[in-house]
Parts: C-alpha cells; sequence; structure tokens
C-alpha cells in the first residue's frame, strides 16, 4: 500500500514487530513465492504448499507479536483455518 | 470530507507474472531502499480454497507515520501506523484484488485504497491492467478546522501519488527479474 509515508523528517528507527520471526517470515515467503508463480498462477490450485514454514511463523507471531488488533486477527484466523494442517 | 481518485496502469507482463510481482513488492530485498516508509509487512491470515481455486490473505503493513501540521500531529504520538491489506486472488478467473485501510489513527483519518489486477481487455495473454482507487477521509474534530483538515487531505493524496509511482517501479522491476528467471529455466 502506498500510504502515507515519504515524509522528509527523518525519524528515528523505529523497532519492528515480531523482529524475532524475520526468519521463519523469510523462510515463509520464499515457499509461498515460488508456490504462487510456478503453481497456483498457472492453475494448479489444487494443493495447499508451505504449511509447514506457515505454521512455524504463525507460532512465531503468537509469541511475539505485541499489538492487540493483530493478535485477534491471528487467533480468529487460526480457528477458521482447520483444514491446512497437511503439507 | 472525502478525497476520492483512481489510476491506472497497464503492465506489458501476463497476469500470472504480475501477481507473483504484487506478492512480492514488499518482501523484496531492494523494496526498503525506495518506499522507506515500510516498516514492517506480517502476514496474519492465509486461505485457500483448493476447489474453486481462491486464494485470500490479511497482511499488516507498519509505516512510518508521516509529520503531520500543526496541532494534528499532537494527536498522533506514535511515529508509526498500522495498516491492513487483504488480498483475494480467483485464479481461474485471473483476478486479483487488495483491498487496504489503516487500522490505526482511525480517529482522525481513514484511507481505503482498493486495487485491481487483471488481464489487459485487448491482450489478456501479454498485458495486465492495474486499477487502483483511493479514497482518504480526514475525521471532522471539533478542534480542526475544515480548511486544515482539507490541507491533510491533499498532503496525504499527494504522497500517495508518490508512493504508487514508486511501487509500479518495484513491480515493473521484479516482473523483469521474473520475466528473465523464466527465460532461463527454459534455456536449462
Amino acid at each position: 500500500m502506498g500510504i502515507l509515508g515519504g515524509g522528509k523528517r527523518s525519524a528515528p528507527p523505529v523497532a519492528t514487530t515480531a523482529a524475532a520471526c524475520s526468519e521463519l517470515r523469510s523462510a515463509y515467503h520464499d515457499c509461498f513465492n515460488r508456490w504462487y508463480s510456478d503453481k497456483f498462477s498457472k492453475g494448479e490450485w489444487h494443493k495447499e504448499e508451505c504449511t509447514a514454514q506457515w505454521n512455524n511463523y504463525r507460532s512465531c507471531l503468537q509469541e511475539h507479536l505485541e499489538d492487540k488488533h493483530l493478535r485477534k486477527i491471528l487467533l480468529e484466523s487460526q480457528n477458521s483455518d482447520a483444514s491446512s494442517k497437511t503439507d | 470530507m472525502v478525497l476520492t481518485y483512481t489510476q491506472e496502469h497497464v503492465y506489458e507482463h501476463p497476469w500470472d507474472r504480475v501477481t507473483s510481482a504484487a506478492w512480492r513488492k514488499f518482501t523484496d530485498p531492494d523494496t526498503p531502499t525506495v518506499l522507506s516508509h515500510i516498516l514492517d509487512v506480517h502476514t496474519l491470515s492465509r486461505h485457500l480454497d483448493p476447489v474453486h481455486g481462491v486464494f485470500s490473505s490479511t497482511r499488516s503493513i507498519t509505516v512510518r507515520s508521516p509529520s503531520l501540521p500543526f496541532p494534528l500531529c499532537r494527536l498522533s504520538p506514535s511515529p508509526t501506523i498500522l495498516c491492513l491489506e487483504t488480498s483475494f486472488v480467483d485464479a481461474p478467473c485471473r483476478s486479483m484484488e487488495i483491498v487496504s485501510k489503516n487500522a490505526s489513527l482511525k480517529g482522525l483519518i481513514e484511507v481505503e485504497e482498493k486495487s485491481s489486477y487483471r488481464p489487459h481487455h485487448q491482450r489478456p495473454e501479454q498485458w495486465t491492467t492495474f486499477r487502483q482507487e483511493t479514497s482518504i477521509r480526514c475525521k471532522p474534530l471539533v478542534s480542526v478546522a475544515s480548511a486544515l483538515a482539507e490541507h491533510v487531505e491533499h498532503m496525504c493524496a499527494e504522497r500517495f501519488r508518490q508512493n504508487s509511482v514508486k511501487g509500479r517501479e518495484i513491480i515493473e522491476r521484479i516482473c523483469k527479474y521474473l520475466e528473465s528467471e523464466a527465460a532461463n529455466n527454459k534455456l536449462e
């Protein structure tokens, strides 16, 4: 989203949320990007992949995500996402 | 008072490549130097409907807040703004829709961006049309004069336009990278 940025002031470095999960996030994104580019967008959408990477990343977020609003979305998605347990 | 504007752009790349690039836009290693206001991106939910070929996902995007004019800056103590982005991709229909909204500062300003990527109507196999509608609404606070609210809306709109151009440049660059990667894979 091209939102609200580009201000000229030089803000101090802001601690990013859940920085502890950045490696697990990269592993998930790498897997997701390959799956989307090579399979899903080309017609192979019948099998979900990257669920192991996603579960590891999500567990980490559950532990480290500080924002209450985001935690709520994360937990709600877990309840409605029971179908994606296989890799 | 709502300020709304739309933008359209044609990518001379096929739909699958452009939407792949759109997913990578915020997570590409080179993005932080171009979109320096993006501080953090996390995926909060994902869901695949394997029967209908529909994938949806929600991501949080933390951005550096803009420098607001006095007295609004006093109302925004946080140096960051949190946004939520929900994406739906219908693979059989070759349609990607993205809605982004700010989740913090909602008492002050509400921004909504609706974007879509679809095959170009004249060259559906080669090109992709991107459309984006942005609406910016400054909340009518008693303490804020309407002229100031209008000023903030226009200021935000200008930033959005600048960042949209940068975002398009990133997607063009990732598309070229994916194109050359696909060409190399064919040669191997």
